[in-house]
């Protein structure tokens, strides 16, 4: 009926929930309902894509993507692309909410948020924002080869922010919790201790010094280096960027690019913020390990990519109904033996860094730069004077190669990651690392 | 349904549920795309999306509801009073905007643009590969077109009724070389009308990878830096807009509280906030909550004049919306934003007057900045020496840092480049004593 070699379809259907508080105050309460349709068409090697919101009519959508398509591969053809093809998703070990935020009134959700923001109101802190999140959809996805797939999903998380000022410098602590799980996540996590934290954090940075920049010595905290597993090296081996030519893994398939200590997984089917049991192209999610003992083991895949490099798709992702492009899902570096202090020791002189205000990575150049949230200088083995405003930055292989340590104590951290102008849900983790050295700017 | 129908639906909806006030949002979008990748066009796109927005105000307290599903308009206008109820009063919530006059705007609407067909898309896309072909040795990893109409309509109870119509076309093209060593650039550009060079965009991103090949090291310095009109947007974006913003302002999360009037600039710099610009991304005749845009000077020779308003922070210091409210989407409630944001300066031949000095592309990481203090350190990207009044060696790699509001006061000269970088128009700017590493 549709003349294409191959087409599907997501089609996503939810609510989602948000309080926003905001200098004390509650700022927002919105609802959002929302329903529509992402699809694909592929006419030899062009693509065609629509997508529709609220109530459309799938057909023809399916007929105009095709139109699209068809168009394209006449008026530009080129290579016929491949779609490798999957067995039937298995929705198992969907996690189960325990308390759905549905259930709960927005008045409790309310009270709860206005008392996170009362906790992190200390002496100082000039102003506190927070936000809960919660959002319950169902997806459901079909292909021209059969496949087809449905589940539902249930997310929520908050966030807490926190500034401190002092004669006319501020500094900001933040804290944050997301899952796929309902409102029991607020069993799970302390929020009103977080908040603290986070006000905390703020306050001890109005004392720190500015770092000075230079070529140093460098232990990573978990969550820092978190962030560098998936920014750095997890982006780097999204396959549709190596076979765009931008990643410099390319062609490292089997070839040690870092110390034997790092192993780096991408886990969709870990019950963390990244989790999803098939990927937005129907294909089962399953752990990919990236680098094993140093080695580079394996890209991250989309049916397309798998087809043309050969390898395991199930990496395929898209917000809402966008295209879907190849995404990380819940990536970490795994843990190791070192004991903290083991690599304080074994340092001597350097720098702690502690949690990210982001950053950016060129995978093509293989470069980045993050912003820490704090750090402290290490002298003879011991944390002494607190840094605001320090970044890491330099090139990945380096760093990678760079490791020395590998703590023996992963932890977590959720948020969402950009990529094509697309927001996912992702996590990202690591044990403290490290490394012998690294380019380290102040402000 | 027609749409003024279908909103005055919502707005009796939420009013019947004891909404005081209520506002309805509506948007639709019609974009057409093209996207490019390692050296072919990969496929295109048709978007329709669509989706209105509801605000109900009960006892000065503020709900928001959404939804793209049209037929569950009143379900939307029912969880927005809810929403409200469930917010404690408002002191600061004065009202809803009231009808006002429109100004007239030109240059946002270009037919041309509404009657593309497919096939022009196709070849504005496939004069960016052979402008970035012209160069040997490079290969496009990524790009895009896209050309856009679309729709925006204000109604609310207070007699706010505005509907509003424009075009959008844009071209983006990221390229890498080829060989030993590898260097990456972009170029893009946006515009209201059919009046893009396609062949430009990808011809000057190669250009640029292409003469950052062989980057040699330096040594960590102060110097004087010149930033295109993408480093220097993308800084002005993350590090300065955020302080004149009368939400962060009101919070205490500005740098510049209490400070109008006092010279923060160097006295040949103007900023304005321009949302009738002839021809702007930002232009319009309202703002997104139906506030009749307007020219707002906020920095002239180089005295701090006014922070942007939407007309919730307006009526909070009892002044008059400078028509900033801004609206990321139909689900989003509206806050501030900027409208155009014009950096004026004199323009020179400003690297034939620097001896020397490096000359900054882009920059990667301004999104890192601290948005109070307006500190910052980022990667440098297609960054060069300047030697005697010339462009000299690319730069391998570079950090720079330093503080927003510091560098305004260092401002020492501007280009006659002026470029629209999105909604942010300015030259190139030059920084005197930037802190570079290398």
């Amino acid at each position: 009926m549709f003349e294409v070699d191959f087409f599907d379809s997501k089609i996503i259907e939810g609510t989602t929930t948000s309080i926003i508080l905001d200098n004390g105050n509650i700022k927002e309460v919105s609802v959002n309902y929302t329903k529509g349709a992402g699809i694909r068409a592929l006419s030899g090697g062009s693509w065609g894509m629509t997508s529709a919101d609220g109530d459309f009519d799938l057909n023809k959508a399916i007929r105009a993507a095709t139109e699209l398509a068809r168009g394209m591969n006449e008026r530009s053809s080129k290579e016929k692309v491949e779609m490798m093809d999957i067995v039937k998703p298995v929705v198992r070990n969907l996690p189960k909410v325990k308390i759905d935020p549905r259930d709960i009134s927005l008045e409790e959700k309310v009270s709860q948020l206005n008392e996170i923001g009362k906790r992190a109101k200390l002496d100082n802190i000039s102003s506190v924002s927070a936000v809960y999140n919660e959002s319950t959809y169902k997806m459901m996805y079909s292909d021209s080869t059969g496949i087809e797939g449905e589940y539902d999903i249930t997310r929520t998380g908050f966030a807490i922010s926190a500034v401190a000022s002092k004669n006319g410098m501020y500094q900001a602590g933040r804290e944050s919790r997301f899952g796929v799980t309902g409102y029991e996540l607020f069993e799970k996590y302390d929020a009103f201790a977080l908040a603290e934290s986070a006000a905390k954090t703020a306050l001890e940075l109005l004392e720190a010094k500015p770092a000075k920049g230079g070529n140093m010595p460098v232990i990573l905290d978990p969550e820092l280096a978190g962030v560098f597993a998936h920014e750095a090296v997890g982006h780097a081996s999204e396959a549709d960027l190596v076979l765009e030519g931008s990643s410099i893994l390319e062609n490292r398939i089997g070839q040690e690019i870092a110390s034997p200590l790092i192993n780096v997984i991408d886990d969709p089917t870990l019950h963390e913020y990244g989790y999803y049991p098939f990927d937005d192209e129907g294909a089962q999610s399953e752990e990919t390990v990236v680098i094993k003992d140093g080695v580079l083991n394996s890209y991250l895949h989309s049916r397309e990519t798998a087809a043309k490099l050969g390898g395991r798709p199930g990496h395929s992702r898209a917000q809402g109904h966008s295209r879907p492009i190849v995404r990380m899902s819940n990536t970490y570096i795994d843990s190791g033996k070192s004991k903290f202090e083991e690599m304080l020791e074994e340092i001597g002189d350097g720098v702690y860094l502690i949690g990210s205000r982001g950053g950016q990575v060129n995978t093509g150049e293989g470069v980045f730069q993050f912003n820490a949230e704090k750090g402290y200088l290490i002298e003879n083995g011991e944390l002494k004077t607190l840094l605001r405003d320090v970044s890491l930055s330099g090139k990945i292989l380096e760093i990678l190669n760079n490791v020395k340590m590998v703590g023996n104590d992963l932890s977590m951290n959720s948020g969402r990651c950009g990529k094509g102008g697309q927001l996912v849900p992702v996590t990202d983790g690591s044990p403290h690392l490290l490394v012998s050295e690294a380019m380290v700017g102040g402000a | 349904m027609d749409m003024y129908e279908l909103a005055r639906k919502g707005l009796k909806a939420a009013t019947d549920r004891g909404a005081d006030e209520a506002e309805i949002f509506i948007m639709e979008d019609h974009k057409t795309s093209v996207d490019i990748r390692k050296d072919e066009i990969e496929g295109a796109k048709e978007n329709i999306s669509q989706g209105l927005g509801i605000r109900a105000i009960v006892n000065g307290a503020v709900g928001f509801a959404s939804t793209n599903i049209i037929s569950r308009i009143e379900d939307a206008a029912k969880s927005a009073v809810s929403s409200a109820r469930v917010r404690d009063s408002d002191p600061d919530w004065k009202s809803l905007p009231s009808n006002g006059e429109y100004p007239r705007v030109s240059g946002i609407r270009d037919p041309e643009l509404e009657q593309m067909e497919l096939d022009d898309c196709i070849s504005c896309t496939v004069k960016m590969l052979e402008g970035a072909k012209s160069i040997r040795g490079i290969v496009v990893t990524s790009g895009s077109f896209s050309r856009g109409f679309g729709k925006r309509m204000v109604m609310n109870t207070n007699g706010v009724e505005i509907e509003e119509r424009s075009t959008g076309i844009s071209g983006f093209t990221d390229v890498i070389t080829t060989g030993g060593s590898a260097s990456t650039a972009y170029d893009f550009a946006i515009s209201r009308t059919n009046d893009i060079d396609f062949l430009n965009i990808g011809k000057n991103a190669a250009d640029l990878a292409d003469s950052s090949k062989n980057g040699v090291s330096i040594e960590p310095q102060k110097t004087n830096v010149i930033l295109h009109p993408f480093a220097f947007s993308d800084l002005i974006g993350n590090a300065f807009m955020p302080s004149i913003d009368a939400d962060n302002v009101q919070k205490g999360r500005s740098n510049l509280i209490g400070r109008i009037g006092e010279s923060i600039a160097t006295e040949k710099v103007s900023i304005i906030d321009d949302g009738l610009l002839e021809g702007g991304i930002e232009t319009g005749q309202a703002d997104d909550e139906g506030v009749p845009s307007q020219r707002t000077t906020v920095i002239e020779n180089g005295v701090f004049q006014s922070y942007l308003y939407d007309s919730y922070t307006a009526g909070k210091d009892g002044v008059k919306s400078t028509g900033n409210a801004s609206r990321g989407s139909y689900f989003s409630t509206p806050s501030v934003g900027p409208r155009n944001f014009i950096v004026d300066h004199t323009g020179t031949d400003i690297i034939a007057k620097t001896d020397t000095g490096i000359l900054v592309n882009s920059v990667i990481g301004a999104h890192t900045a601290n948005s109070i203090s307006g500190d910052f350190s980022v990667e440098a990207r297609n960054a060069f020496m300047i030697k005697d009044g010339k462009i000299d060696k690319p730069i391998k790699s570079l950090m720079i840092s330093g503080n927003i509001f510091d560098m305004l006061t260092k401002m020492n000269g501007a280009g006659k480049d002026v470029r629209k970088v999105g909604g942010i128009v300015t030259p190139s700017v030059s920084i005197e004593g930037m802190n570079v590493v290398g």
